[in-house]
């Protein structure tokens, strides 16, 4: 049996009070890792990723499966060593302050597996709260205060083993924000979740980036981040591809050439490339394609929008017969910048 | 000294978390009283099989044999829960998939070993208890009341010599996934040589003088010393000389073993792995 019906999120006002994070200087970058390596055997698993990350920063972490996102994760929360580089959290490295480290960082691991299913919500939060130190009454207050933030407050009580995948998320996510830890680890925390809770965790981790929570959000989807993170790492068999703003990276992935077909409204005509050339000029600009008369090929600027495009041409008296990407998908875009297509 | 009053503040923890997991399948409670019962009664139709005359005396008193085995059964347990449970609350851990959230806690891996047995480490001397009450009280065992505190003085040094073979074994399947195996052997050649359900004397002259050493033996000889021959605190003073440094000494080999395995485990990068 799953439990629906989720009470609604709490991310603004006095509720988000919940994800208050302790004070830490304020320059001071949360996440610093430089030339970090790791090795399984003769599999390198992360080959010389550098990358740092500022508190209140969504940092998103893409990459097919294999890319090495789930070893850097795993890294940054303590389980894992890296085989060579460096590895800061707040001051804290793994190899010397690995308690002090974990006490800095929730992690929401993937999959549904990481919780007790034979005790209820609450429980699993108590016990991980006072593993973390609290008392047993401050672990319970905690508890129900994040149940209430995740929307489970009325489900409380019931048993982990019911709860619905998004459900489990979610308490995954309440128990990740329990020290109020100033780094948040997400692995593909919403890969199998249905639109509305996606949304509704990547609202509850803006969130907790508000209010100061450096995060690291590996996921496959690259649209997932789109109004979402700040900046991203892109990795591909260890490697970085990229990293930097996101709109840099969906300016650099994500297809701006568009093939049109157009004909005057009047003449029927197809327009020579100079008159469409000349109704888009701030947008794009125009070419011909040889041996396709009737298309032309509009490669828009950086920050030009499609449709504000096509209200020029028609304002020119150009009537759009057709319009197709020239690349076909976004994440065939993505896939040609990790190298992952065939 | 604060960090070890913070880690041990976590142990109730664990005890309520495994509370209410047991409680959640009440049948294992239920099928557990019932198997004590029957283990009761199968050592009493065996003990009807046993002259008396060819058990050892304690104290100048005859024992009867569902008497002497019920002593061996209270080790027996005691070993069972040591060697099994120590090393299956790692495993269980990982085959559930929470060792990973645990290991993200700021939470030591002696509090995580230590708490993930702690319930159990409660419960069995209770479920020892019920079943020596039961015992006594069916079967009218001629148990002396000055010989339980020492009796229970006796078993709790036994439980580091245990928990180090636990530990031991907890280490070998960190490292190997199975093979936990390998020193449950060799409990049961301790086992073998300690009089747990029969007396020392009938084994072959070698195996005997070794008991003389064998914790096993030496615990289940003080406790039947303590509890049948009525010996008090005078019968455990020499087990407890020979119980004290192989129960440090277990300790340390098992500590030593698992720090070892840990260690592998984290370089290879292969701890949450089952």
């Amino acid at each position: 049996m799953e439990v629906g019906n989720l009470a609604p999120l709490e991310t603004s006002g006095a509720g988000a009070a919940g994800f208050a994070m302790p004070h830490v200087a304020a320059d001071e970058p949360a996440v610093v890792l430089e030339l970090v390596c790791r090795r399984f055997g003769a599999k390198v698993a992360l080959d010389e990723v550098s990358l740092t990350l500022g508190r209140g920063e969504i940092h998103a972490l893409l990459g097919p499966n294999g890319a090495g996102k789930t070893t850097l994760l795993r890294i940054l929360s303590g389980l894992l060593l890296p085989t060579s580089g460096s590895v800061s959290v707040l001051g804290a490295r793994p190899e010397r302050q690995s308690r002090a480290l974990r006490s800095l960082v929730g992690l929401v691991p993937s999959g549904d597996r990481s919780l007790y299913l034979r005790i209820s919500g609450l429980e699993n939060l108590i016990f991980f709260g006072r593993l973390h130190g609290l008392r047993r009454g401050e672990a319970k207050a905690r508890a129900l205060e994040l149940l209430e933030h995740v929307g489970l407050t009325e489900a409380a009580r019931l048993r982990a083993g019911v709860y619905s995948h998004g459900m489990r998320r979610r308490l995954a996510l309440a128990r990740a924000l329990l020290a109020r830890p100033p780094v948040l680890l997400f692995d593909e925390a919403t890969h199998d979740l249905d639109p509305e809770g996606a949304r509704s965790i990547r609202r509850l981790v803006e969130a907790a980036a508000g209010h100061g929570a450096a995060v690291v959000w590996a996921t496959q989807r690259l649209e997932e981040i789109h109004g979402f993170a700040g900046r991203a790492t892109v990795l591909a068999g260890g490697r970085v591809r990229f990293g930097g703003a996101v709109p840099e990276l969906l300016d650099r992935v994500v297809p701006r050439r568009y093939v049109l077909r157009l004909r005057d409204r009047e003449t029927r005509a197809v327009p020579p490339p100079a008159r469409v050339g000349a109704a888009i000029d701030s947008f794009g600009r125009v070419e011909s394609i040889p041996g396709a008369p009737e298309h032309l090929l509009v490669v828009l600027h950086t920050e030009a929008v499609l449709g504000a495009a096509l209200a020029a041409v028609a304002a020119e008296g150009l009537e759009t017969i057709s319009c197709t990407q020239e690349r076909s998908e976004l994440e065939e875009a993505f896939l040609s910048l990790t190298g992952e297509r065939r | 000294m604060s960090i070890l009053l913070a880690e041990a503040r976590k142990l109730p923890a664990f005890v309520r978390r495994d509370f209410l997991v047991a409680l959640s399948y009440r049948m294992s409670f239920v099928s557990d009283l019932v198997s004590l019962v029957g283990q009761i009664l199968i050592f009493y139709f065996l003990g009807r099989l046993v002259d008396s005359s060819d058990l050892p005396t304690y104290g100048g008193t005859e024992v009867t044999y569902l008497e002497f085995a019920a002593v061996g059964i209270a080790v027996a347990v005691f070993m069972q829960f040591g060697l099994q449970h120590v090393a299956r609350a790692v495993r269980s851990e990982q085959l559930m998939g929470t060792l990973d959230s645990l290991l993200t806690t700021p939470t030591t891996w002696s509090t995580i070993q230590i708490g993930s047995a702690a319930f159990e480490l409660l419960y069995i001397p209770l479920r020892l208890s019920l079943f020596l009450f039961a015992a006594t009280i069916a079967f009218g065992f001629g148990f002396e009341s000055s010989g339980i505190l020492p009796a229970v003085v006796l078993l709790t040094m036994f439980i580091p010599f245990i928990w180090g073979l636990g530990v031991v074994a907890a280490a070998i399947v960190l490292t190997f996934r199975r093979g936990g195996g390998l020193v449950g052997l060799g409990a049961m050649l301790l086992a073998l040589a300690s009089g747990l359900y029969f007396p020392v004397d009938l084994l072959p002259g070698w195996l005997v003088s070794f008991a003389e050493v064998n914790p096993v033996a030496v615990v289940t000889d003080g406790m039947r010393e303590a509890l049948v021959g009525g010996a008090g605190w005078t019968a455990i003073t020499r087990e407890a000389a020979v119980l004290a440094p192989l129960s440090l000494l277990s300790l340390a080999v098992g500590g030593a073993c698992f720090r070892l395995a840990l260690r592998r485990e984290r370089r290879l990068g292969t701890l949450g792995l089952y």
